[in-house]
């Protein structure tokens, strides 16, 4: 009876109370989980046939059929158009004049990879010379593969993780496939297309094995390679190493007693591929030096080349326009450094226009133009890319787009890198990418076209498989995640709150205690690893965001702490800055109120 | 403002051109040319065509249109070389194992790095990149132009130039790598060991090499070695393809390296640092090995306390190839100053003392053929100072590489970097308002001063 009822909330819940879809989605976790103890088989919908009336279509870039229907039948899109026949058990989607277009592919990603434990990161880095100790390496001269970073044999399929939250967010901004990677360092592992839908493990979601190599600059930490000198020249006797034992093998299998056996190495193999010209190394760029560094090592060992993580396309575009590789460009835009306000009365404050100063922040804001100017760049060249979300916050994504569309991009020319432009890169256009009959039903309904400040995402299709999403909740208090705050009642900060700062190898505590409100606000923190108490100044509240700074004295030097908090209810999360140390992670929680 | 944006704009004309070096063309009038290797020529004209010294004499005239500066009263002298640099690179040392022999620097150089122009405000038109200290065998290292203004790092290195090496003696591997790890090299002998095993691998990894051609010709199917840059290194040093630049302060350790490469019969090698040179100046002379030194910088370790302000000067009457490098991206802005020192100390002529940062880190480095002197048929790398380059009043005015101007005293604007910070508009290095407020005596004084003028409120 218990199983029943569940059942039936799966598909109708969702319907009738029109609840927020975690909900709904932790709802079908425990349904599938409960089938999966009781042994009975989990049952599809009563109809797997819907409809879409009197939607704005997006066929793809710059193509519209407005007033037009979309149906959905068995994972695939039955049909697209104006003049569309209706099966009688379609189920109608309240969708009227919504834009409908192809489901998003995340062109580079880590959806569904879950971060490593912050305790692996704890040896730090070793400065040379410095007196500290080395990171255990079982020999200096010989590090395992895995010491050095050097994993190109991990799948995808290994240690994607199918319930990952990250799935769940980025499919609720309409994006139902991603070109994923495994964590790691210089050659991390094997990318592969990903459905962003919902599946017991990778097996059940996985659209395409292998589509490159991803390869980057990141050094080992303790190991050679230690920086980007030891990667590069790691990479080629790699390389080269991987072709001499393919040739090995070759004639070893051709006449096995010509030669001694070849002894199997499952990092070379997995250079195969690329030596093949089946896949390319899909090579991490972000700066505009690394790209060159990536030309180079092409022109060198002549791989097949993507360029991904790009940031600083706008100072090679001409380099990238002359190759003519794929190219995946970086959701990961930096915020615009805020005006600090004077902490205080500002009648008081006496602040002197210094020319020096003024051209300084004239620089930084070209700068800042020349990175969210870095899609319409290439764009305009002609260069189709996509987008890499690679440690990019999901909730940020939105807006980075609209960033870079209020830089000169076009709203196709974006719509081509969440769509086309990945379908066409992954080798899978025939199947995604575009709404037309024949293709999988992976689809984004939003309420107003999906660029508007004020669009929600309303439904996604994947495979035809629907999930649903409620349009843009009213403001209201309590720290909306996406609303920043904005117009919401400011979070109450007075009162203790404990932390936690994590820094590599070593975690301090503590409590931080407010008094006041507003920006009226004082207070003071303590310290497992500073005695006694220190005064907090500069408090400042901006929506749900909190942030202050503190001065202490670490030995002979004063250090300024500059701490950035996100306040979400009872629990803060952010960072704090120190000095020229670094910044770390923050979080803590309320132990009492005011 | 507006220079930031004409030098952005000169900036993007640049980075068309990837990896053609760009080379100009231009005429210096009436100047004292001081040729370092050929004498002094005054009130005489430098022709510079496509990058190269084409004509010095009295009287040239260029096509219409080439650039012209007005030399009346400057030295000219060949652009400076820094034999000991780490500027320009964005990797020093690395020091995860006791021989990096198989990373190379020169993978990446750094073309945004501000020394590189600060080190053209000082003359220096060239420099070698190095690899750190930090192991016995570091990398190879980099011989690079200041091409200043590319974003290409390809268009920085020095073209045709010998391929280079940095070694180290003494306490810098011992530390990093043999205290505490329980692994060799923990003291100075070790570092030889260092040394010894890898020209042994080296040796071998050669003739497996020349097995594997010569059974190819029998057998199709024969198995290559397994590809190892390291080994492939050290063998190229063997073959006398790569120049060692060590890493020295003890006359006994340099004595050992010389030993080292007498039995491997290695000839190209060149001392750096080589604070207690001067006591085997006859040894290094005889073996034909060079120095590179600074002009009085010691005591900052253990290993440094005895030298002498004097060791140029002695390596360079013995007969040693002797140069003054800068090893810092502050001492290379004058290292016309640290050569000048050899004329108190020691009584070196102008020209010894001008061969120390020009001919002498050339032949160093393997590229006296193209740089170093004011020669017919050479490279268009010139310095051009007001006052005599040994003068305490020098001041350098133009610096030139390729016949390409890269730094002009008139022009030189407040901010030079090629790129910014998109969140940050504080460099600490641009703000003297920044420095002001670190120096806790003048805390305030900004603030006061703004007030007591009636400076602008906001």
């Amino acid at each position: 009876m218990i199983i029943k009822d569940l059942m039936f909330s799966r598909w109708i819940y969702p319907l009738l109370k029109k609840d927020k879809v975690t909900g709904f989605f932790a709802f079908m976790l425990i349904g599938s989980g409960l089938f999966a103890q009781s042994g009975i088989p989990e049952l599809t919908p009563v109809t797997q046939t819907y409809v879409l009336q009197n939607v704005q279509i997006v066929v793809r870039p710059g193509q519209i059929i407005s007033g037009g229907t979309v149906i959905i039948q068995d994972g695939l899109i039955l049909a697209a158009g104006k003049e569309v026949a209706i099966p009688a058990h379609a189920r109608k989607i309240k969708a009227d004049s919504m834009f409908v277009y192809a489901g998003f592919i995340e062109g580079l990603s880590q959806s569904g990879i879950p971060r490593p434990e912050a305790a692996s990161s704890a040896a730090g880095a070793r400065t040379p010379g410095q007196g500290q100790q080395r990171p255990r390496v079982s020999d200096p001269w010989n590090p395992t593969y895995e010491e050095a970073g050097i994993t190109p044999y991990v799948r995808v399929r290994d240690v994607f993780k199918a319930d990952d939250k990250s799935i769940e967010e980025m499919r609720k901004l309409g994006f139902t496939a991603a070109q994923v990677f495994p964590i790691g360092k210089m050659l991390p592992g094997q990318a592969s297309l990903i459905s962003l839908g919902t599946g017991k493990n990778a097996d059940e979601l996985l659209l395409k094995e292998n589509t490159g190599l991803i390869a980057s600059f990141s050094p080992a930490s303790g190991a050679f390679p230690s920086t980007i000198i030891g990667v590069i020249s790691r990479l080629r006797e790699l390389y080269k190493n991987a072709a001499r034992l393919q040739e090995y093998q070759k004639n070893y299998n051709a006449n096995p007693l010509s030669v001694n056996r070849p002894v199997a190495d499952k990092c070379l193999e997995a250079f195969f591929p690329v030596l093949d010209g089946k896949v390319p190394l899909i090579f991490q760029a972000p700066d505009m030096k690394s790209v060159y560094r990536v030309q180079s090592l092409k022109n060198e060992l002549k791989f097949g080349l993507h360029f991904a993580d790009l940031k600083e396309g706008s100072y090679v575009a001409d380099l990238l326009k002359a190759e003519g590789k794929p190219i995946i460009i970086s959701l990961d835009l930096p915020k615009a450094a805020e005006e600090k306000k004077p902490a205080t009365d500002s009648s008081k404050t006496i602040v002197v226009k210094d020319a020096e100063m003024e051209a300084l922040k004239a620089r930084t804001a070209e700068e800042m133009k020349r990175l969210e100017g870095q899609a319409s760049k290439l764009a305009a060249l002609g260069l189709p890319f996509s987008f890499s979300t690679v440690g990019v916050k999901a909730t940020d994504i939105k807006e980075t787009i609209r960033r870079m569309i209020k830089a000169g991009l076009t709203e196709d020319q974006a719509l081509a890198a969440l769509t086309t432009t990945p379908a066409a890169q992954l080798g899978v256009s025939n199947r995604f990418g575009t709404v037309e009959k024949g293709r999988a039903a992976n689809l984004v309904v939003s309420d107003k076209s999906y660029f508007d400040e004020k669009s929600s995402v309303r439904y996604v299709f994947i495979d035809g498989k629907m999930f649903e999403y409620e349009g843009k909740p009213a403001p209201k208090a309590g720290g909306n995640t996406n609303a920043a705050g904005k117009g919401a009642e400011a979070p109450k900060v007075a009162g203790k709150w404990s932390y936690t700062i994590k820094a590599p190898g070593m975690n301090s505590e503590g409590v931080l205690t407010f008094k006041g409100s507003g920006n009226d606000l004082t207070g003071e923190w303590t310290s497992s690893q500073v005695p006694g108490s220190n005064p907090i100044s500069n408090v400042s509240v901006d929506g749900n965001k909190l942030s202050f700074s503190s001065n202490i004295s670490m030995g002979s030097r004063q250090v300024t702490l500059d701490f950035n908090l996100i306040i979400d209810g009872n629990s803060l999360s952010g960072t704090v800055g120190v000095g020229t140390f670094g910044t770390f992670d923050v979080s803590g929680a309320k132990i009492d109120g005011q | 403002m507006f220079k930031i944006l004409n030098i952005l704009n000169l900036l993007f004309l640049v980075s068309f051109a990837h990896a053609q070096v760009t080379k100009g063309s231009l005429l210096i009038k009436n100047g004292t040319i001081l040729t370092v290797t050929k004498g002094n020529m005054e009130n005489t004209d430098l022709l510079v065509e496509n990058g190269k010294i084409t004509k010095i004499g009295k009287g040239l005239v260029a096509p219409t249109g080439t650039e012209t500066i007005d030399a009346t009263g400057k030295f000219i002298m060949p652009g400076i070389i820094d034999a000991h640099s780490h500027i320009g690179i964005d990797v020093v040392n690395e020091a995860s194992r006791p021989s990096t022999a198989d990373v190379w620097v020169g993978d990446a150089l750094d073309p945004l790095d501000i020394s590189v122009y600060r080190a053209l405000a000082g003359g220096v038109t060239a420099s070698h990149a190095m690899h750190g200290s930090a192991n016995a065998i570091g990398g190879e290292c980099e011989t690079i132009k200041h091409r200043y203004g590319t974003l290409n790092p390809e268009e920085m290195r020095m073209e045709g130039a010998p391929r280079t090496i940095k070694f180290a003696l003494g306490e810098n591997p011992m530390r990093v790598h043999g205290e505490g790890n329980r692994i060799v090299p923990a003291t100075r002998m070790g570092v030889e060991q260092v040394f010894r095993k890898g020209f042994e691998e080296a040796k071998a990894y050669m003739a497996a090499w020349e097995t594997y051609e010569k059974e190819k010709g029998k057998n199709p199917a024969a198995v290559k070695p397994v590809y190892n840059r390291r080994h492939e290194a050290m063998a190229e040093i063997l073959k006398g393809n790569i120049i060692i630049h060590c890493h020295s302060y003890r006359s006994d350790e340099i004595l050992m390296l010389l030993n080292v490469c007498k039995d491997y019969q290695i000839k190209r090698l060149v001392f750096q640092h080589t604070n207690e040179g001067f006591k085997v100046a006859p040894e290094l002379a005889a073996y034909g090995a060079m120095a590179s030194v600074f002009a009085d910088w010691w005591a900052y370790k253990f290993e440094v306390y005895y030298s002498t302000a004097y060791n140029a000067a002695i390596l360079t009457k013995n007969g040693v190839v002797t140069s003054i490098n800068s090893d810092s991206e502050e001492y290379i802005r004058h290292l016309y100053h640290e050569a000048a020192k050899t004329q108190r100390y020691g009584s070196l002529s102008d020209d010894e003392a001008l061969a120390l940062i020009t001919i002498n880190p050339a032949k160093q480095l393997g590229i006296d053929q193209r740089v170093g002197s004011i020669e017919l048929g050479k490279d268009a790398d010139i310095a051009i100072f007001e006052g005599h380059p040994l003068s305490v009043y020098a001041v350098p005015q133009y610096t030139i590489v390729d016949g390409v101007v890269r730094f002009n005293r008139s022009k030189d604007a407040a901010d030079q970097r090629l790129q910014a910070s998109a969140t940050r508009a504080e460099t600490g290095f641009f703000l003297h308002k920044e420095q002001h407020n670190h120096d806790r005596c003048l805390e305030g004084a900004y603030e006061n001063t703004a007030s007591f003028f009636g400076l602008e409120r906001e």
